[in-house]
């Protein structure tokens, strides 16, 4: 027992250094920044339209959108709504579907596991670091956002879906959880691009193969006829972060999205396992 | 060749184990809700008595609504609130296309009864309710705090105002399982048989089956069944079966309930700063039913007013000519019958006369067209 421990400690700092040289790879790469610059311009893109017009009527538009122009707090809200259905998963998709795939186009794969790392670790240290992303691509999104709003447009207490008001510190933290729930959802597609990522060494394939998996989700989860498969699908929960905005909070929704996205980790990730750890390495 | 053929075995075992341990998970968790309960034996009168006695003044909890009455999902049609589902349309994305038109108040009406719901309801005695229907991206309030009656909107941002006087019961009840089981046992007559079935679970509560079988034959309702809590009394679910239909036609039910106090904050509701507030007036609804009834009597013309025809479960409003209009997108899905236009849903039959009347009842075609033709 004492040897194991003994053994796992400097495994685990190896692990951990893996993990930190990966991360500081993704983010060192122009890609990351131009697939995050490109989030941002979606509120800035808001703001700025939102701004130079007489500004919308209610109903129209994404919703919140017309609260804009009175509170800059909700650009970000706003932005991140439109950023759901395609933009975030764009992005997550080219990223988690690069993780293995990538690697292996380049020829770097190999080297990767002569060190001594496990395969299961190497699949583990690649996940963690396309759910960095989520969060970085999230928060970028609700930051600018915020930045945005508070430049251009007055801010003040926050109007709840409740008819509530809150304070700016308390409409922040809102926000905030909005991003940790955004988060949330995109785990089971990062766990898909992972999968996806394993069984191909051309990135570009796994990358559309993800991003055509949210879609395809999206579009079932809108037909009236397939309703019985709804609860399973990955998309399932993605609006379901205006529950943050009620009051009181209503946190069903995050629950059973959590228990949805683990799910899809739990299976897709073991499937990643299962192709990855025994995959021919070539290139 | 046996190694490499286990091994390859092998590595697709955390697959396998990973997809049968989230399976049966999903197909274990339902059931494990409804594990058998046993509540002390009552008669179906004893538990009409303990709902009458119902020992549940304060609590909250989350209601799911949906019904199946046969009707195209009119939030659709109508462009009403709260008729985009959650999961986003493919490209454009959480946008609510709104076409920028008012949603009539018949539409909204008839959304909030035909589609499915999700709602949060808060009681605080008799005089403090609170009902938050959790649309996606938007919600409906209704608050009552002892006089003041308010009625919120997240999208078009706008509230309603009413005092109501005496503290009078508010018009128009909410669709919550309580109130709606009120409805049908305030229906209970000799025409009504009353049953208890077997004990159950709702809402991590023990509940009797209170099942109501309507005796009459014309009437499209074939049972009421109402959950009541078997400590509290409290209904905590109501589900209306239609005549050959195995599928609820409609129900109400808690899935969570708390008896505790909710939070004073909840009722106390001043509308948020930008948003149109309409004063309501209650009295304007009494002083035109006054008006009305002096009409009434002045004109001696009962044939004016609705009448009600039958009782019970075979009871047929008859409209005269002219008195109401039935919003257009429903007479979209009107078919042609003897004797006019009919429609018909799983629960309701609606009759428009050639001669322009409306009948309409929980009851067959053949009733409606005999009480047409009978006056």
């Amino acid at each position: 027992m004492s040897s194991s421990t003994a053994v796992s400690a400097p495994r685990k700092s190896a692990g951990g250094r893996f993990l930190a040289s990966e991360l500081s790879v993704l983010f060192r790469r122009r890609r990351t920044w131009a697939l995050l610059a490109a989030l941002a311009a979606i509120p800035v893109l808001i703001a700025v339209a939102v701004r130079l017009s007489s500004g919308p009527s209610p109903g129209r538009g994404p919703a919140f959108l017309d609260q804009v122009s009175q509170n800059g707090l909700f650009v970000a809200v706003v932005a991140t709504i439109v950023a759901i259905p395609l933009f975030l998963p764009l992005t997550v998709g080219v990223v988690a579907g690069d993780t293995v795939a990538g690697e292996a186009s380049t020829g770097t794969l190999r080297y990767l596991l002569m060190s001594p790392v496990a395969r299961g670790r190497l699949l583990a240290v690649k996940y963690v670091g396309a759910v960095v992303f989520c969060l970085a691509a999230t928060f970028t999104v609700a930051i600018v956002g915020t930045l945005m709003g508070a430049l251009l447009f007055p801010t003040g207490p926050v109007t709840l879906l409740s008819g509530t008001s809150i304070g700016v510190p308390e409409a922040l933290l809102r926000i905030a959880l909005v991003c940790l729930y955004v988060t949330l959802s995109l785990l089971g597609l990062c766990a898909v691009g992972l999968f996806m990522s394993t069984l191909t060494d051309v990135p570009v394939g796994a990358m559309a193969a993800t991003v055509v998996a949210s879609v395809v989700s999206q579009v079932v989860g809108q037909l009236p006829q397939l309703e019985w498969i709804h609860p399973w699908l990955l998309t399932q929960y993605w609006l379901g972060f205006a529950d943050l905005l009620r009051d009181p909070i209503v946190w069903d929704s995050f629950a059973a999205n959590a228990l949805l996205q683990a799910g899809y980790v739990v299976v897709f990730g073991a499937l990643a396992y299962g192709r990855f750890s025994t995959k021919d390495v070539l290139a | 060749m046996t190694r490499t053929g286990r091994k390859s075995w092998r590595q697709w075992t955390p697959a396998v184990v990973a997809a049968g341990a989230v399976g049966a998970a999903a197909l274990v968790a339902p059931f494990s809700a409804n594990a058998a309960v046993d509540l002390p034996d009552k008669t179906a009168a004893e538990v009409l008595a303990l709902v009458q006695e119902k020992d549940a003044d304060a609590f909250y909890g989350t209601v799911e609504q949906s019904s199946n009455l046969g009707l195209p999902d009119l939030s659709a049609l109508g462009g009403a609130a709260g008729g985009m589902s959650p999961g986003g349309s493919g490209t454009t994305g959480g946008t609510t296309n709104d076409d920028g038109g008012e949603p009539s108040p018949a539409s909204a009406a008839l959304e909030l009864i035909t589609g499915s719901h999700t709602a949060q309801v808060f009681v605080n005695g008799p005089h403090q309710a609170r009902l938050q229907v959790l649309d996606p991206l938007e919600e409906r309030n209704v608050i009552r705090n002892g006089d003041d009656l308010w009625y919120y909107n997240s999208d078009e941002n706008e509230a309603f105002h009413a005092t109501l006087e005496d503290h009078e019961k508010p018009d128009g009840a909410t669709s919550a399982p309580n109130d709606v089981a009120a409805h049908f046992l305030e229906k209970i007559d000799p025409s009504t048989e009353v049953t208890v079935g077997s004990d159950r679970m709702v809402a991590g509560r023990a509940v009797y089956d209170l099942v109501l079988t309507p005796r009459s034959t014309e009437t499209l309702v074939s049972s009421v069944r109402i959950a009541v809590d078997g400590e509290t009394g409290l209904p905590l679910g109501v589900t209306v079966a239609a005549a050959g239909s195995t599928d609820p036609a409609f129900s109400s039910t808690f899935t969570e309930i708390n008896y505790e106090e909710p939070s004073a904050e909840l009722f106390a509701f001043t509308p948020p700063e930008g948003a149109a507030v309409t004063e309501v007036d209650p009295g304007d609804h009494k002083a035109e039913h006054q008006r009305e009834h002096q009409r009434e009597h002045t004109d001696k013309e009962a044939a004016e007013k609705p009448t009600v025809v039958g009782e019970g479960w075979d009871a047929v409003v008859v409209v005269p000519a002219g008195q109401q209009e039935i919003p257009a997108e429903l007479m979209q899905l009107s078919t042609a019958v003897d004797g006019g236009q009919l429609l018909s849903t799983a629960l309701v039959n609606v009759l428009i006369t050639d001669d322009g009347r409306i009948l309409a009842g929980s009851v067959t075609v053949e009733r409606l067209q005999a009480v047409a033709s009978g006056q």
